[in-house]
């Protein structure tokens, strides 16, 4: 053996991983029932905002709890699996971000994001309706403005997507935006980013929860005197499910890793997160399909558990870019790395030599 | 929380990315050099024991094998990476494939002293080549319902019966052939096997080319003629010949050649986007990202395997980061994934070429090579259809 680690293990701290399946199994239990809309649960932020939760990967500096992206890409993962209507990619991974970037107070109250167009209007905002403030990444001409608005100065018009989430258009004030905090020119892409592996991390933590569902529902539930799982065609539906959720985990695991390991200052993470978020929009495919079927008719009904998580999943893997726009990103990388650079993109995510590079190539 | 299907996810470290450079300049040089021709599936289909013997001089062989028997003494970790730099840039690995992947380990595991004495220092320096011999004319995924039968003699057994695609068995020195030495108990059919350490140069051996559609032979059909093999080379226990070959599934299954093998046509296509001999099409990336993400469950599991071996050699019980993950349903979850996608790319690649591709092109002679060997990806090594019970049965079904 070589003195010096030949790998190290990136995994979320394991007693916070545990704190968080206890508190999410919990509230699994006593959700409210299935509807067609989603009530932001004010109980459960009120747990998480006891426990330091909503802010988990703010600086502490900040009020936050200093938590890394292993951490932060967990509680995402975790709180999808339990369909919690709770908007924490929004208000802390990308919200209290672009607060900090911007150098702006964080007052820890209810907020969402949003990137408005040059005439101020955005569409698509998770959860505008129910915060109290929001947080608005501008691109004034050639430069990126932050500014944290009152959700009582913008104008909401409120609307649903697929989950049921409020999902709403929000008209500034151009005034507002014009007086944000002027920020790095990087931070659009970084945004963008952020919030396409905030997504893949909450898909994949759908797909965990969908893959026990149809587990469960494939051992209890019989037909021609035994458990449907036994039959050959319904487990090899249930095999591809498992694997396609697998191959998608280590494809965001990764890019959640190598962005914890480099605070995002790593020239791979486009590369990783497009693999990310590539993986995970086809692996939607394969998982919400392959369980409905799995599941019959019961699977979709308004009662049952399985929308609660196969709906935010098609919505997320569409959000910050669509599985096409991502899956062109990665072509145009690989092809610009060309024939002898493609291995090393694929384990580094750079199409070019690093300068400082020690190898050959 | 349910049981994940694959370890966590492990990163690289520097030692490791420099073992990768070591490689990748050696392998550039060679192809600089004109010594091989890169090409796809190599691990089956491109002999050269030149080269073989080129990467045991530099120690890129019997990686995980201690150096008392002649080996590295290294990690498979180490191995890995190796063999990941060999494969997609598709040098000629053929020739030492089955004794590295397969042999190598299983002596370590269950040979005898003089057995590791007698071939792992060849098989480190590549001068001893393996095959392996497990099907039969009857027996294929139902690997149980081997007939080739060891008959107990004065001092040894005697081998009768006929193994099937055998690759390289004509190039080899030796196989692992795989027998019933005890009567079929149709109540537990996985006992009576046994394994056995067979001279592919006994007179006793007769070896059939099986010529593929293309036209290549990589297979054979080998007749074991009543060969009397010696007590001193039966590998293991005899009886125990079923858990010793599924044993070492893990490796055979999750290793960075089921899901590499057309990396050299995904370059090409990539290169060909670049050029403008192929549209810019958003699938390359959907395939590069397919690849990445096999790369990095390869490696979870080529970790825990690491760890696992480690534990097994008395060491710290160090398998607390794999979890409680089942290494073997994890390996044939990569082994379906994998090779789906390597034969996927070529069926991607095959369906943006029009038919006025010139015929003489690098990209045309890759696409043409991997749609021959494709069928072969999704059979070798465990068919996808039985992967999928196995991951099915992992996942509690049955």
């Amino acid at each position: 053996m070589a003195d010096a680690p030949l790998t190290s293990h990136p995994v979320a701290d394991p007693d916070l991983v545990d704190v968080l399946a206890g508190l999410f199994d919990d509230y699994r239990q006593r959700r409210p029932g299935p509807s067609v809309h989603l009530a932001f649960d004010a109980d459960l932020w009120g747990r998480l905002d006891d426990l330091g939760l909503t802010r988990l990967s703010a600086s502490e500096a900040s009020g936050g709890s200093g938590a890394g992206w292993l951490e932060a890409a967990a509680l995402l993962g975790i709180a999808a699996g339990a369909a919690a209507a709770v908007p924490i990619a929004e208000h802390d991974v990308l919200a209290a971000w672009l607060l900090e970037s911007a150098g702006l107070p964080n007052d820890g109250r209810l907020r969402t994001v949003c990137r408005p167009d040059p005439s101020g209007v955005a569409i698509n905002v998770t959860w505008a309706s129910e915060a109290t403030s929001i947080v608005a990444l501008w691109e004034d001409r050639d430069q990126w403005r932050v500014s944290d608005v009152a959700t009582e100065r913008a104008e909401i018009t409120a609307g649903r997507n697929l989950a049921g989430e409020p999902c709403d258009t929000v008209t500034f004030d151009l005034a507002d935006l014009e007086s944000g905090v002027v920020v790095d020119h990087t931070i659009g892409e970084q945004f963008h980013l952020r919030g396409a592996l905030a997504r893949s991390a909450q898909v994949v933590g759908g797909m965990d929860r969908v893959l026990e569902i149809v587990v469960a529902h494939v051992t209890e539930r019989t037909q021609f005197g035994r458990p449907i799982g036994r039959f050959q065609a319904v487990a090899h539906l249930v095999a591809d499910i498992a694997m396609e959720a697998a191959l998608a985990r280590s494809a965001t695991d990764a890019a959640v890793a190598r962005a914890a390991s480099s605070d995002w200052s790593d020239p791979g993470m486009l590369f990783a997160v497009g693999v990310a978020k590539s993986c995970v929009g086809h692996a939607a495919s394969v998982v919400v399909r392959g369980a409905h079927q799995v599941l019959g008719a019961i699977g979709t009904t308004l009662e049952h558990d399985l929308h609660l998580l196969t709906k935010p999943i098609l919505c997320r893997r569409s959000e910050f870019g669509s599985v096409h726009e991502w899956d062109e990103t990665l072509a145009e990388l690989a092809s610009s790395a060309g024939h002898d650079r493609l291995w090393p993109l694929v384990l580094t995510g750079r199409a070019a030599p690093a300068p400082a590079s020690r190898g050959p190539g | 929380m349910p049981r994940p299907l694959i370890p966590p996810i492990v990163t690289e470290q520097p030692a490791l990315t420099e073992l990768r450079y070591e490689v990748r300049a050696f392998l550039a040089e060679q192809i600089r050099a004109g010594a091989f021709v890169p090409h796809v599936d190599t691990w089956l289909t491109r002999w050269d024991r030149d080269f073989t013997r080129e990467l045991g001089r530099r120690g890129w062989l019997g990686m995980v094998v201690p150096s008392e028997y002649g080996g590295q003494g290294r990690s498979y970790l180490e191995r890995f990476v190796v063999t990941e730099e060999l494969l997609v840039v598709g040098a000629p690995v053929a020739a030492h494939w089955i004794a590295e992947r397969q042999i190598g380990p299983s002596l370590l595991r269950y040979g005898t002293e003089e057995q590791k004495q007698a071939f792992l220092p060849g098989i480190s320096r590549g001068e001893i080549v393996f095959g392996i011999g497990m099907s039969e004319p009857d027996s294929g995924s139902d690997l149980a319902s081997v007939r080739t039968r060891a008959e107990r003699v004065d001092g040894g057994w005697r081998l009768t019966g006929t193994k099937v695609w055998t690759s390289g068995a004509h190039e080899a020195d030796g196989f692992f052939a795989l027998a019933r030495s005890a009567p079929l108990d149709p109540a537990h059919r996985h006992d009576g096997l046994s394994q056995f350490i067979v001279d592919l140069h006994a007179p006793e051996i007769e070896i059939r080319p099986i010529i593929s559609m293309g036209g290549d032979h990589h297979f054979n059909e080998v007749h074991l003629g009543g060969v009397v093999i010696p007590d001193a080379r039966v590998l293991g226990q005899i009886g125990d010949g079923w858990s010793q070959v599924t044993s070492e599934l893990g490796f055979e299954r999750s290793g960075p050649e089921r899901f590499l093998s057309t990396f050299q046509l995904l370059a090409a296509a990539a290169s060909a986007m670049n050029e403008g001999s192929l549209p810019l099409d958003a699938g390359l990336g959907r395939h590069v990202a397919r690849v990445a993400a096999l790369h990095h469950m390869s490696f979870a599991i080529s970790s825990a395997l690491e760890e696992r071996a480690e534990s097994d050699a008395g060491g710290s019980g160090a398998a607390a980061a794999a979890g409680d993950v089942d290494v073997d349903t994890a390996a044939a979850a990569v082994k379906v994934l994998g090779t789906t996608e390597e034969g996927d790319i070529t069926d991607y690649v095959d369906t943006l070429t029009a038919s006025g591709w010139p015929r003489g092109d690098e990209l045309f002679s890759l696409l043409e090579a991997a749609i021959l060997q494709r069928p072969g990806f999704t059979l070798r090594g465990g068919t996808n259809e039985i992967l999928r019970g196995v991951i099915a049965r992992g996942l509690g079904l049955r």
